[in-house]
């Protein structure tokens, strides 16, 4: 009976000690970090964000992050992990910890405008960045590419290259998130396109994606299966092109400008994989957001709100954005953030 | 064995016996929340403004909500993955009803466009009594849903995990399909409210959310039913056997959770001003751990509605603080991680000492 507990009392020794080992460190470690976390004031300016899943929003996020460091600010971050309400709780939590500024990629325009109140009602100077909010109930520093110009004039240049084949062709969007104004954008500058020239174009058919490449790439399956006789191709986000290079290339369509299978195609952008397919000649052309500039119209008007002491800016700026094309690839690429990247990595 | 070998024994179980009182107590992590709480305080004294406690109890509400319906699930040695879809689809349902517009471009694919929804909104919109009954509607979809998955364990004998999960993705899917993956805005402000107004100076969701902990006290503490759930996750051959309506009982468990999962819905819809088709899609580590960070076992028979709130508590403070220490984004899902796993062997540890000390 003796050595029994004696057994029992022993491991739950062990057990003691790893539990005041666990409680121990519990106490100990958030007092490590909130030393590490420590700064001194200075103007302090929240960038809260949703997943960084395109190169698009890595580019940006670079471009804000950098610059704003550099302005010697101090930048807190925030990832929501695609959670409107994480994000919304984290403005919450940012305006209480006293920033002068706070920035968002939304994750969508509607949570935008909520977001958005809430830095209103706090006095709390608001920018929204690429993703502009989809009303203007909230005040807000709003950088955006201008989608539908951006987008007509891609496929203004591909309808170009349509007319030279001499017959209909065969059109197909790829359709990204429609609760995104940007993607109801980027759909209306592809059908002013379609409209113009109903000569040109038979029905267009409509691939929805959800900016989701999983999505993008069983949709566009089954749309090729069932219309195997597309010919003009327009991605409303470049991210999708690694998507429609594995539909088309088992297809025999994944060719060349100048083969005779080439399917005619374009998207929205300007991201390296883009820059190198233009380079390369697989595709016709891309429209491009120029991040920089939408990054930088951004810190410059929240600082110059946060200078000034306006608390509710309120001004919207277009991004008028161009397009890079097989043509014009010697003369603009060195304009365009893709290709600098590209550049940066020695190709 | 002379006494003086005895002593030390004597000293030991003493020790052990304050650890295991410590270890077993439910409330052990109350204090370490509040010593935590205090601790940050000393660094960042921002953390007790009202502002900032405003915010923590407007996060504390819901959580709570969606976490006492898990509670139930678990109390019966289940799981209900299915809860974010059911706060998903809810959320989706009671907002089409009661919203004032809707935007053609975006809604007219939806196939309630037409017959149920227009431009001008849902068929309440403007109507006396619409936010009434849209939360009723979200209320008793919640629960049918958790009716279902009840059934379906109960009843069929199918794994929880499983018939939760597929509810998830089934659910999940038709609250995307239902307003084509859209959010659905212009509610009514007495909706808004819900989620973030005031009565008086007393928010609306802190007396939603007393309600429902009343409620909820009442069935598991002063009811037959609370009983039996106890009883049935302790051992259900036993409980069977006892004449404890043991089917009836776990799909009542279900149903409460997915109830519970559309309270939360109302007000995280309110918070957020609209329907989200993917709301609360990330909350499921958080509605589980909060619970097992309270105390509430993984292995049933165990759970009242005083832990789950502590565990609440415990994991907004936590997000809340460290949101304060801008840590990485990463860094933070590690500790929150971490955080679990202990609570889980915890909970581990609690069963070996509540057995040893039996014994």
């Amino acid at each position: 009976m003796g050595c029994d507990r004696f057994e029992g009392i022993g491991g739950l020794r062990k057990m003691k000690r790893i539990m005041s080992v666990m409680l121990a460190v519990f106490i100990i470690l958030p007092v490590a970090a909130f030393a590490a976390g420590q700064k001194e004031h200075q103007i302090t300016i929240a960038f809260l964000y949703q997943d960084l899943e395109t190169q698009f929003w890595v580019a940006g996020h670079q471009a804000i992050v950098d610059t704003l460091k550099k302005d010697g600010v101090n930048v807190i971050e925030k990832n929501a992990h695609d959670s409107a309400d994480t994000q919304l709780q984290q403005a919450k939590d940012v305006i209480t910890q006293g920033v002068d500024g706070i920035i968002i990629i939304p994750q969508d325009g509607e949570s935008a405008v909520t977001i958005g109140k809430v830095a209103n009602a706090a006095n709390i100077p608001f920018a929204v960045f690429n993703r502009p909010p989809s009303n203007h109930d909230a005040k807000a520093i709003v950088a955006v590419a201008d989608n539908r110009t951006i987008a007509r004039g891609i496929v203004e240049y591909m309808a170009e290259q349509a007319k030279k084949l001499g017959h209909k062709v065969n059109p197909l969007i790829m359709v990204g998130n429609l609760g995104d104004p940007n993607a109801v954008e980027r759909k209306q500058g592809f059908y002013d396109v379609i409209d113009k020239y109903p000569e040109l174009f038979n029905k267009p058919v409509e691939v929805p994606t959800q900016w989701n490449a999983n999505v993008a790439l069983q949709n566009l399956q089954s749309a090729m299966q069932a219309h195997p006789n597309i010919d003009f191709l327009f991605t409303s986000s470049d991210f999708m092109w690694p998507q429609i290079k594995q539909v088309l290339d088992p297809l025999g369509k994944w060719k060349k400008i100048g083969d005779p299978n080439h399917v005619i195609t374009g998207g929205l952008d300007g991201d390296v994989g883009a820059c190198q397919l233009i380079k390369d000649g697989y595709i016709d052309g891309t429209g491009v957001q120029d991040v920089y500039a939408e990054a930088k119209m951004i810190m410059d008007a929240m600082l110059a709100s946060i200078k000034a002491g306006d608390k509710t800016p309120d001004k919207w700026m277009l991004d008028p954005g161009f397009d890079l094309t097989h043509d014009n690839y010697a003369q603009r690429s060195n304009d365009m953030w893709g290709c600098i990247l590209l550049a940066a990595k020695g190709n | 064995m002379a006494i003086s070998d005895q002593a030390p024994r004597i000293e030991e179980r003493a020790h052990v016996s304050v650890m295991s009182r410590i270890i077993l107590s439910q409330y052990s992590i109350l204090g370490l929340t509040v010593v935590y709480f205090v601790v940050c305080w000393l660094f960042f004294p921002r953390i007790l403004s009202i502002r900032n406690i405003d915010n923590i109890f407007s996060n504390v509400w819901p959580l709570l909500a969606v976490a006492i319906g898990q509670m139930f699930v678990l109390i019966v040695a289940g799981i209900d993955l299915s809860q974010t879809s059911i706060m998903a689809l809810t959320s989706v349902i009671g907002s089409l009803l009661i919203t004032n517009k809707l935007d053609p471009n975006l809604f007219a694919k939806s196939p309630f466009w037409g017959w149920l929804i227009s431009a001008s909104g849902g068929p309440l919109a403007h109507q006396p009594g619409a936010v009434l009954i849209a939360v009723l509607v979200m209320l008793i979809v919640g629960t049918i849903v958790g009716i279902l998955n009840g059934v379906s364990v109960a009843l069929f004998r199918m794994p929880p995990f499983m018939v939760t999960l597929v509810s998830m993705i089934l659910f999940s899917a038709l609250a995307i399909f239902l307003p084509k993956s859209q959010n659905i805005m212009n509610l009514p402000q007495s909706f808004n409210d819900l989620g973030e107004g005031r009565l008086w100076i007393i928010p609306i969701p802190l007396i939603i959310g007393i309600l429902l902990i009343g409620l909820v006290y009442i069935i598991l503490q002063r009811t037959l039913v609370g009983r039996w759930l106890y009883g049935i996750g302790h051992n259900p051959k036993a409980a069977r056997i006892s004449g404890v309506p043991v089917r009836s009982v776990i799909v009542f468990a279900y149903a409460m959770s997915g109830f519970c999962a559309a309270i939360a819905a109302i007000m995280y819809s309110g918070q957020l001003e609209m329907g989200r088709p993917t709301l609360g899609a990330t909350l499921l580590l958080d509605i589980v751990g909060a619970n097992i960070i309270g105390g509430v076992s993984l292995f049933g028979g165990r759970g009242r509605v005083g832990w789950a709130f502590i565990g609440v508590f415990f994991f907004i403070i936590l997000a809340n603080t460290l949101n304060f220490m801008n840590l990485s984004v990463y860094l933070i899902d590690v500790i929150k991680g971490a955080i679990i796993l202990g609570a889980t062997f915890l909970d581990v540890a609690r069963r070996r000492l509540a057995a040893h000390q039996m014994a």
